[in-house]
């Protein structure tokens, strides 16, 4: 009834209201008439402001409603809503006194689609890693062979951490593992798993990276849908094994690591040899060493047996050789011998103390001395006068 | 400091000696040297295979990392 007395004193130029009288009364009538409500209608002119507020108008065929979401409550959504986009809001109808303007404070946004704003949000980080590259399959660097260091970037108390551990410890003790607790879901995960890749770069020796969820199933993925933490397992400086998502459900972290693993165990699996197998491969090797070094030394031997066999070769060809010289040399020592002269009708006079006669003068008259000819001796005698 | 190798550079290395003795061109000293690293590396890695327990660290502050 209070209203109606107002509206009839303002009747007159006397008793004229002030604009801000006006616009107050408005917001008061509108906003004890229209309690919070659930408005569905189409997007339209979204802006974002400096402030983080959003601006933007609800249509439908004949009506347009004009909305505010204050950065303070739009900060809990995934994205923005984009122009033509069908959503529900939950705000309450007031009048915006200094423009004179009627409008909806929105505290709750939905999209009217299935995976609504969280899949809008995935989509839009999803083709921004696209654009930048990071989820080109040529991009995935190997796993190392023999990881001696792997970092886990996972929530301290998790079991994820619990079953990593133990699939390490069993199948390759050698390797040390750094755990970086983080946060994976709520306040704070974003900025916690940003840093903890960040702090990859300054592990020395560091193999391999497993980032893996806090462990049960209905966990919010959010943190490992945010772009930022994309980014920074694309930007880690060594291969990033994500044991994230579902399996009915991939997060980005998951399509921009370098191999995806359906549970923290696979993946710890994934990072590591198994020592059973490695020392069945060093056993083989030891063999093959042994056999290898066997056979050279075989080898060896066989050429040491080839080299006598050749020097005692070329002896004998070099004894052939002297006997040869020699028995040419035996022939022009023969060639050289007296008897060969006597043969040919040479003979050679001996007195008999064997002397060779050789002048007329040594032959007195009644010398007997001794003549040689080729096949013997003959006695002769100088005649005594 | 010398730094140790790697489990993969160690095993990478006995690779190598392995085929290199299995090839033909060395002259026996050679072969020899070789084997005798070859042994060694593998006493070295199979010690190392039959270490017993992971190692387990956490990670808190960046000074953990400085070792």
């Amino acid at each position: 009834m209070g209203f109606e007395l107002d509206l009839f004193v303002a009747a007159s130029a006397e008793g004229a209201w002030t604009v801000a009288e006006v616009t107050r009364r408005a917001r008061a009538v509108v906003e004890a008439g229209l309690p919070p409500l659930w408005v569905r209608g189409e997007v339209s002119g979204f802006k974002r402001w400096r402030s983080g507020h959003w601006y933007f108008a609800l249509r439908d065929g004949t009506a347009q409603l004009r909305c505010v979401m204050f950065a303070r409550d739009n900060l809990r959504l995934p994205t923005a809503p984009v122009d033509g986009m069908q959503v529900f809001v939950f705000g309450r109808p007031t009048v915006w006194e200094e423009k004179g303007e009627f409008r909806l404070t929105v505290l709750e946004l939905l999209s009217t689609e299935g995976g609504g704003l969280w899949q809008l949000a995935f989509e839009k980080a999803k083709a921004a890693l696209v654009r930048a590259g990071l989820l080109d399959p040529a991009r995935k660097r190997r796993l190392p062979a023999y990881a001696q260091r792997i970092a886990v970037i996972t929530s301290a108390d998790a079991a994820a951490l619990r079953d990593i551990v133990a699939v390490v410890a069993r199948r390759w003790p050698l390797a040390e593992l750094l755990v970086l607790p983080t946060r994976v879901q709520g306040e704070g995960a974003v900025a916690e798993l940003c840093a903890a890749f960040r702090l990859l770069g300054r592990v020395r020796g560091l193999d391999v990276a497993i980032v893996g969820r806090g462990g049960g199933s209905k966990e919010d993925l959010g943190a490992f849908n945010n772009e930022r933490v994309a980014r920074a397992v694309a930007a880690a400086p060594v291969p990033v094994i994500s044991a994230v998502g579902h399996e009915t459900d991939v997060t980005l972290c998951d399509l921009v690591a370098d191999f995806r693993a359906s549970t923290p165990s696979a993946a710890a699996a994934a990072a590591t040899p198994d020592r059973e197998e490695v020392l069945d491969h060093v056993a083989h090797l030891g063999a093959r060493l042994g056999r290898g070094v066997a056979s050279r030394v075989d080898r060896g031997a066989q050429r040491l047996e080839r080299t006598l066999d050749r020097l005692r070769g070329m002896m004998a060809l070099r004894l052939e050789r002297h006997r040869h010289q020699l028995a040419s040399t035996s022939g022009r020592l023969d060639a050289l011998s007296p008897l060969k002269i006597l043969e040919r009708g040479y003979s050679l006079a001996r007195d008999a103390r064997g002397r060779v006669l050789r002048r007329v003068t040594q032959f007195p008259a009644g010398l007997a001395f001794r003549l040689r000819v080729s096949d013997g001796e003959v006695s002769a005698r100088v005649p005594e006068s | 400091m010398a730094k140790e190798p790697t489990f993969a550079q160690q095993l990478e290395r006995l690779e190598e000696i392995v085929r290199r003795l299995e090839s033909q061109e060395l002259d026996l000293d050679e072969a020899l040297k070789l084997f005798e690293e070859g042994v060694e590396g593998l006493r070295v890695m199979r010690e190392r295979l039959s270490s017993a327990e992971a190692i387990v660290k956490q990670v808190l502050r960046t000074e953990d990392l400085d070792q």
